[in-house]
């Protein structure tokens, strides 16, 4: 009988499969290994994971396997295990019994890093299981959806791509290892779904909508139709979309805009380079200040944006100084409480209470660009005027005083509050680019707050007055003889529409995640520029966000 | 017998690749390395060459660590050691 189970949404789209339940029931074909030889195999194999993860671009998990193979044939895991052989225990007993130790360890620290480390723990455990019992590693035989408690990186690089359907995870969050590597794969996943082993495990069938973040148990003809019609059409889309995905960002008559990525952690940037960034548009830097009892120093931070710059080779890359605020308090800034964060002390506007902050950060960053040979970009946020302008060169000025022979930077700001939009002629002629982030553009034009679920109709950034903003920025640069490049990193530069009308707009950039430049490309190349500029000429006149996006999806 | 301090000053702390790559550098030397983490328990010292054992010491960025060894490089490996971990373990945060 059908039946609905509902989780937490983790990966886009839709699955029908078989239940595969992980870990498996043994089914031999194998030679069985001693516990030495399992443990020296279990190593070979992770380090093969974790190449085939690295080739795909994947680092943060390929690390996590890097770590994994060294845990295989760790004195802290083998030598116990052996104790408790030599004690009579089964080997197999032994080495589940001296991993869970380990793992246990681990969570007592009460660390969350070091908490989710004991999973890997206890995954390398049953990969040694595995192999003295003589097992051959998992395989898929048909089209499956994979179920389990939490499914570690090692498994879902092992598993074949071809039939690996879905993911339906009984715990787990949306930011958890699982989630995160099946939506970079691009595999649907819903996760934290209650009773899901249970009722997997007497199942014929799973349909699986990780957009609804819905698991169908038995899934009847029409609840099968649907999703598998759901899922051709997601597959055939991440199939089109794949195909643009090493091509340049250019309309069908040959007009090029720069496709750049967004990444908040350094260990993104290979990935993004792999995926086909031309440039690294937006390197948020709040990963370095965060969870930190103590302010990071120069040299720390500046290992941390070495690491992009090493990556990016001859790319720009485009370091935002930290944008922290009221929203998100860190330890180490004291931070009055607000009533409106998004209108408080945030970003540069901290400078004046904190004023090591941003120099200690803009030192970093030309550090950085030193000592790699890479000229950096840096990029101020919530820039509103020229007096805030003249904080940041000033800043800028100061630290390449400090670091006189690092590479000279390229100086922008960030176009998100609405006065930095009515003074960009006064602005673009005294900067080398703007980057419009829209997301906080379209909450201050319209007045809506982001958090605010109930306004969430009027954060659309396809909105005529954020698309008159977007051109009257692009004309105030353009005033300023070019020489000021107009970029969007907001969620709008990701979407299809939103991108073909910020090319209509005449943007020179376009950043976003790096799982949108298939999509966008697709949509852009559909189109020649004129169409464009007529799309977005009309858009700017319209009533209605809605109505700007039915005009593009389908025009007149 | 050697015996040093120092800061782990880069982000994540002795997590993961860090260790990884401190544990690796440990394996290179003959002498017998322990390392304690000072700001969480002073009392408690695991094996360098261990990457469970120095994971398990839970050090994070800004944790205080000594670094003990004893044999015929102890010498060498402890500022060896040391050093690595004050330049935040070479490419700990490298992602080429």
């Amino acid at each position: 009988m059908t039946r609905e189970l509902r989780g937490v949404p983790a990966a886009p789209g839709a699955a029908v499969g078989a239940p595969w339940i992980h870990p498996p029931a043994g089914t031999g074909g194998a030679a069985r290994l001693s516990l030495d030889e399992a443990a020296e195999a279990a190593a070979v194999e992770i380090a093969e994971l974790g190449a085939r993860l690295r080739a795909r671009g994947h680092e943060a998990e390929a690390e996590i396997l890097d770590a994994q193979g060294l845990m295989a044939g760790d004195p802290e895991l083998i030598d116990p295990a052996r104790a408790l052989v030599e004690a009579g225990s089964p080997p197999a007993d032994a080495i589940h019994e001296a991993g869970e130790r380990v793992a246990r360890t681990f969570e007592a620290l009460d660390d969350e890093i070091l908490s989710a480390r004991a999973s890997d723990v206890r995954d390398v455990a049953a990969r040694i299981i595995r192999l003295m019992a003589g097992e051959a590693p998992p395989r898929l035989e048909r089209r499956s959806v994979v179920v389990a408690l939490d499914l570690p990186p090692s498994v879902t690089v092992e598993l074949d791509p071809e039939l690996l359907a879905g993911i339906a995870l009984e715990g787990g969050t949306r930011t958890s290892h699982a989630a995160i590597l099946s939506r970079s794969l691009g595999i649907p996943a819903v996760v934290g779904v209650a009773g899901l082993r249970d009722a997997a495990g007497t199942a014929a069938a799973l349909g699986l909508d990780g957009d609804a973040g819905v698991v169908v148990v038995d899934p009847d003809a029409d609840a099968t139709a649907r999703l598998a019609s759901a899922a051709d059409a997601a597959g055939e889309r991440a199939r089109a979309d794949a195909a643009f995905g090493e091509r340049p960002l250019a309309t069908s008559d040959g007009h090029r805009v720069i496709c750049a990525a967004n990444i908040g952690d350094p260990v993104e940037a290979a990935a993004a380079f792999a995926a086909g960034a031309e440039a690294i548009g937006l390197f948020r830097t709040e990963f370095a200040f965060a969870g930190r009892g103590t302010a990071p120093d120069e040299e720390t931070q500046a290992r941390a944006y070495a690491t992009v710059l090493r990556a990016a080779g001859d790319a720009d890359v485009v370091v935002r100084l930290v944008d922290i605020g009221g929203d998100k308090p860190l330890p180490f800034l004291a931070i009055e409480p607000e009533a409106n964060p998004f209108l408080g002390v945030r970003a540069i506007r901290l400078h004046e209470r904190h004023p090591d902050l941003l120099p200690i950060q803009a030192r970093a960053i030309l550090r950085a660009s030193l000592e790699t040979g890479r000229r950096a970009s840096i990029m101020a946020p919530m820039v509103a005027d020229e007096a805030d302008l003249d904080l940041v060169l000033r800043l800028v000025d100061e630290a390449r005083t400090a670091v006189p022979d690092a590479p000279a930077p390229r100086v922008g700001i960030m176009v998100e509050v609405p006065s930095a939009v009515l003074l960009a002629d006064r602005l673009a002629p005294r900067l080398e680019f703007m980057s419009i982030g829209t997301n906080d553009l379209t909450q201050y034009l319209l007045a809506a707050d982001r958090s605010n679920s109930a306004l969430a109709a009027r954060q659309d950034p396809l909105h005529p007055a954020v698309l008159r903003a977007v051109a009257s920025v692009v004309e105030a640069s353009e005033r300023a003889c070019g020489s000021c490049e107009v970029a969007v990193c907001g969620e709008m530069a990701g979407d299809p529409v939103g991108a073909q009308l910020l090319i209509g707009l005449d943007v020179d950039e376009l950043s976003m995640e790096p799982r949108s430049f298939g999509a966008v490309k697709r949509a852009v190349a559909a189109r020649t520029h004129a169409e464009l500029v007529a799309l977005a000429e009309a858009a700017q006149g319209m009533s209605s966000p809605a109505a700007v996006r039915a005009s593009v999806e389908t025009p007149a | 017998m050697a015996e040093a301090e120092v800061e782990v000053r880069n982000p994540s702390g002795l997590h993961a690749r860090p260790a990884a790559t401190f544990v690796r550098a440990a394996g290179g030397f003959g002498a017998e390395i322990t390392v304690t983490n000072l700001t969480r328990d002073a009392e408690r010292s695991a094996n360098a060459k261990s990457v469970l054992g120095v994971m398990g010491l839970g050090v994070a960025s800004g944790h205080r660590i000594r670094i003990t060894g004893a044999g015929d490089d102890a010498d060498a490996a402890v500022s060896h050691l040391v050093e690595l971990v004050a330049s935040g373990l070479g490419d700990a945060l490298d992602a080429s």
